[in-house]
C-alpha cells in the first residue's frame, strides 16, 4: 500500500509540475496543504477518484493522499484510525454508519461551511436531508441511488420469456421461474437468487405493505406475522425451484464474483442501481435493470432515492476548511464531474447532472434513466437506521434465511426468532 | 583508566565495584537484550494489559471506554447463544482435527523413515502444504476444490456419485475445514520423523528376531519411545487449532456461515471487535480463550505423567 501511495504521490507531483509548466509558471514545491482521503470501492472507483484528486492538486496545489480499501476491510481500518486520533481528513461515509460516527463526534458538522467553502445552492433537498443527523449536516451525498433488480437479458432471451418491466409482481416472478425451470438452460439456471437473506429486499417488501425495517425512533417497524409471511413466501419460491437452492446461495459470501448472477446460477439479482457498471465489467451477458417485484399489481412506494455514500470530514481534522473546499470541488467542478460519471450514483446537483448526462456510457445511461423514472415505485426516504442495524443484518437476517433454506427452521420459527432477536439486539445497543 | 578507577575506589569502594562489574560483565548482555525487551514490553505485555483492562469496559473504538465491571464476562456465559455456538464449533474442530492430523503425520513420517530414494524431495513436498497452509491463497483454492462444481465433485462424478457443495452445506462445511487442517500435517510430520530417527534400530532387530510382528513392534517399541514427541506435537497442534482463523474467514467470507457452522471462536471474536465495534466484549472473549487454552495445556501436562515416557 505504501509503495502504491508513493507512486501516487510521485504521479500527482509530476502532474502538478506539468500543469504548472503548461501554465507558464515556475513550479513551487512548497505545498500549502496536504489532505488525506479514504474511501471504499474497487479499482474502477479508485481510477475515477484519483483522476479528480490529480485534477485538484493541479488546480489548487494541495497535495492529496488518497487510499482505498474493500468494504469489509474499510470499516475496521477507519474505526482503528479514528480511535487512534489519526483519522483521514476526508472520509467516505455510509448511510449505515453516519449516525454512529456523528453521535461520537468522529465526523464534524458541516453547517458552518455551507454558503462559504461549500456551495450547495442547487443540491437536491432530499439528498441534503439524508446527510443530516439530529438536524445538522454531517455528510455530503455523492450520488443518489436506488435498489434495482439486475437482469441477465441474454438468459431471458435463451429461455424465451420477456424481460420484466417496472410493473412486474411476485406472481410474475413465479411465472418467470416456471419458464426458467422448463427451459433448463445452462445446467439449471434459476430465475432469481434466494432473496430471503437480502435486507434491501425485505425492506422494499415491507415498505410496499406500509411497514418499515425501522421506525424513526429506532424501533422495529414490522411484527412477527410480517416476518413469517416473508419466510413462507420464499419457502414457496424455493420449493418451486424459482430461486436457487440454499446450498448454492451459501456460496455467495459477499464479493461480486461470488454472487449468483456472476456464477451464472440465477438471472435476476437484487442490487443497487450504481452497481450495474461494476457487474457488467465482469460479465459477458448483457445486463439491464428493473424495479423490485411489486407485492401486487399497481402497488408501489417500496423504492427510495438513497444517498449511495457521503463524504464527511473527520472531527479531529485540523484542516476542515480546506477539506470542505475539496468536497465542493468534488461535487461541483465540471471536469471532476465528467471523470466521476455516475459510478457513485446520480449526481445530486442539477447543473452537474446536465454536464454528466451526455458523457455517459450505455450502462451508466441505464442507471441514470432508471433512477430518474421510478414513477410510483418511489416512496419517501426512510429515517437512517439505528446503530444496531448492521448486527441485525449480519447475525439474524442472513443466518435465519439460511436456516429456513436448509430446513433447520420453519418459516414460523424463523419469523419469531427474527423479531425477538432483533428486539433483543436493539435493546442492548 | 585504571588509575582513575583506583582513585575513586578509595571514595566509595563497594558501590563502584558493583557498578563497574555490572558495566563490564552484565551490561553488554542487557544491551543485546534491549531490542527484545522493548518489543516484549511494548508489543506483548503492554497490549495484553490494555486488553485485560478493556475486557472490563464497553470500549467501542470511537469513544473512550467506560468501566462496566464483569458485565462482559457475565453476558458471555449467561446471555450469548453465539458464544456457545462458536465454542461448540471450535471444540468440534479441535477434537477431530488434532488427533486425525497427528495420526496422519505419524503415518507419513513412518513411511518416509524407511530409506527410500529421493527422501529429501518427499520431505519437502509433504511439508509444503504447511508452509502455504494458513495462507489466503490456499483457503481460496480449497474453496474452489470443494465447491459444488469443484474438483472433488468432478472426481466423485467419475464414479457415479453426485456430491454436495461441501463448503456451502452446513452438514459438511466444518469437515471440509478439518480436512484442510489435516492436509497441513507437515510440521508435526517433520518432528515425528526426527523422533523416529532417535529410536535405536537394534531394538527392532531384537524384536523381529523374537518374532514380533510389525504391528506389535509399532505398539510396543515405536509408540512408547515416541510419546514425548507425541506429547509435544499434541500440545502445539491443540493450541494452533484453538487459534485457527484464516481458513474459516476466507471460506465463509468472514461470516461463519452457512448457518454459523464454521463460526470459529476467533471468527466470532473478530466479528464482535471489528464488525460490531464491541472491543471490550471482544477483549473479554480473548481472555476466555487464553484461559481455555491454558486449562487444556495444564490438563495435558497433568495427565502426561501417566503416558509419556522419558526413560534413559
Amino acid at each position: 500500500m505504501s509503495i502504491r501511495l508513493d507512486r501516487r504521490q510521485f504521479l500527482m507531483g509530476s502532474s502538478a509540475l506539468l500543469a504548472a509548466g503548461a501554465a507558464g509558471i515556475s513550479p513551487s514545491f512548497a505545498q500549502a496543504e496536504s489532505l488525506r482521503l479514504i474511501f471504499w470501492g474497487g479499482q474502477a472507483r479508485a481510477d475515477r477518484t484519483y483522476g479528480v484528486t490529480d485534477l485538484y492538486t493541479a488546480a489548487k496545489g494541495t497535495q492529496m493522499e488518497a487510499e482505498f480499501l474493500a468494504w469489509n476491510d474499510y470499516w475496521p481500518k477507519l474505526a482503528t484510525q479514528t480511535a487512534g486520533g489519526n483519522a483521514p481528513d476526508i472520509i467516505q461515509m455510509d448511510y449505515r454508519y453516519i449516525v454512529e460516527y456523528a453521535k461520537r463526534n468522529a465526523i464534524a458538522p458541516l453547517d458552518e461551511f455551507v454558503g462559504g467553502a461549500l456551495n450547495l445552492a442547487d443540491f437536491d433537498a432530499d439528498q441534503l436531508e439524508g446527510g443530516k443527523v439530529d438536524g445538522k449536516l454531517y455528510g455530503i451525498s455523492l450520488g443518489a441511488n436506488s435498489v434495482a433488480m439486475l437482469v441477465n437479458t441474454a438468459a431471458f432471451e435463451e429461455v424465451g420469456v420477456a424481460v420484466p418491466t417496472n410493473a412486474w409482481t411476485f406472481d410474475d416472478l413465479m411465472t418467470i421461474g416456471e419458464a426458467f425451470k422448463t427451459a433448463n438452460i445452462r445446467g439449471g439456471m434459476k430465475a432469481i437468487m434466494d432473496g430471503s437473506y437480502s435486507e434491501p429486499m425485505l425492506d422494499n417488501w415491507l415498505r410496499q405493505r406500509g411497514k418499515a425495517l425501522y421506525t424513526a425512533d429506532g424501533k422495529l417497524g414490522y411484527d412477527e406475522a410480517d416476518a413469517v409471511e416473508w419466510y413462507t413466501m420464499w419457502a414457496k419460491l424455493r420449493a418451486a425451484g424459482v430461486c436457487v437452492s440454499a446450498e448454492d446461495q451459501a456460496l455467495d459470501t459477499g464479493p461480486l464474483e461470488t454472487t449468483m448472477l456472476v456464477l451464472g446460477k440465477a438471472a435476476l439479482l437484487p442490487s443497487n442501481s450504481n452497481q450495474l457498471v461494476a457487474f457488467q465489467a465482469i460479465m459477458q451477458d448483457n445486463l439491464d435493470m428493473v424495479g423490485y417485484p411489486r407485492i401486487e399489481a399497481g402497488k408501489g412506494g417500496g423504492h427510495y432515492r438513497k444517498p449511495s455514500m457521503f463524504f464527511s470530514i473527520a472531527g479531529s481534522s485540523a484542516k476542515q476548511e480546506a477539506a470542505a473546499e475539496f468536497l465542493n470541488f468534488f461535487i461541483s467542478d465540471p471536469e471532476a464531474a465528467k471523470i466521476l460519471g455516475v459510478e457513485r450514483g446520480i449526481p445530486c446537483s442539477a447543473a452537474t447532472r446536465d454536464i454528466v448526462a451526455p458523457t455517459l456510457d450505455e450502462q451508466s445511461q441505464i442507471a441514470l434513466n432508471f433512477v430518474a423514472n421510478l414513477g410510483d415505485l418511489l416512496g419517501p426516504l426512510p429515517p437512517s437506521p439505528p446503530a444496531a442495524a448492521g448486527e441485525i443484518d449480519a447475525s439474524l437476517i442472513r443466518t435465519l434465511g439460511q436456516e429456513v433454506g436448509f430446513g433447520a427452521k420453519t418459516p414460523e420459527q424463523a419469523g419469531a426468532d427474527l423479531v425477538n432477536g432483533a428486539n433483543d439486539i436493539l435493546s442492548r445497543a | 583508566m585504571q588509575d582513575t578507577s583506583r582513585s575513586s575506589t578509595d571514595h566509595q569502594p563497594v558501590v563502584h565495584t558493583a557498578w563497574s562489574r555490572f558495566w563490564q560483565n552484565d551490561a553488554p548482555g542487557y544491551l543485546f537484550l534491549l531490542p527484545w525487551l522493548i518489543g516484549f514490553l511494548g508489543l506483548t505485555i503492554g497490549p495484553m494489559a490494555t486488553s485485560l483492562y478493556l475486557s472490563f469496559t464497553d470500549f467501542d473504538l470511537l469513544t473512550s471506554p467506560d468501566w462496566v465491571g464483569a458485565d462482559n464476562y457475565i453476558r458471555m456465559f449467561s446471555n450469548d447463544p453465539k458464544f456457545w455456538t462458536s465454542m461448540r464449533v471450535t471444540m468440534f474442530f479441535v477434537v477431530f482435527s488434532v488427533p486425525l492430523k497427528l495420526a496422519f503425520a505419524l503415518a507419513v513420517a513412518m513411511l518416509l523413515n524407511r530409506g527410500i530414494r529421493g527422501l529429501p524431495l518427499y520431505r519437502a513436498l509433504f511439508y509444503l502444504p504447511s508452509l502455504l497452509g494458513a495462507s489466503v491463497a490456499i483457503a481460496i483454492l480449497w474453496r474452489q476444490i470443494f465447491a459444488g462444481d469443484g474438483l472433488v465433485n468432478k472426481l466423485l462424478a467419475m464414479v457415479g456419485i453426485i456430491g454436495p457443495s461441501w463448503i456451502s452445506n452446513p452438514n459438511y462445511s466444518l469437515w471440509t475445514l478439518i480436512v484442510l487442517s489435516i492436509w497441513q500435517f507437515g510440521s508435526p510430520m517433520i518432528i515425528f520423523l526426527a523422533g523416529l530417527r532417535q529410536i535405536p534400530t537394534d531394538m527392532y532387530e531384537a524384536a523381529s528376531l523374537d518374532g514380533a510382528s510389525k504391528w506389535r513392534q509399532f505398539v510396543k517399541i515405536t509408540l512408547p519411545l515416541l510419546t514425548p514427541v507425541v506429547f509435544f506435537n499434541a500440545i502445539i497442534q491443540t493450541i494452533e487449532a484453538f487459534k485457527s482463523f484464516t481458513p474459516a474467514f476466507i471460506i465463509s467470507g468472514g461470516t461463519g456461515n452457512p448457518i454459523n457452522s464454521t463460526l470459529f471462536y476467533t471468527l466470532y471474536l473478530y466479528q464482535e471487535a471489528f464488525s460490531f465495534f464491541r472491543m471490550g466484549y471482544a477483549s473479554a472473549l480473548a481472555w476466555v480463550l487464553l484461559a481455555l487454552v491454558g486449562l487444556f495445556t495444564a490438563f495435558s501436562f497433568f495427565t502426561s505423567k501417566y503416558w509419556v515416557h522419558y526413560d534413559e
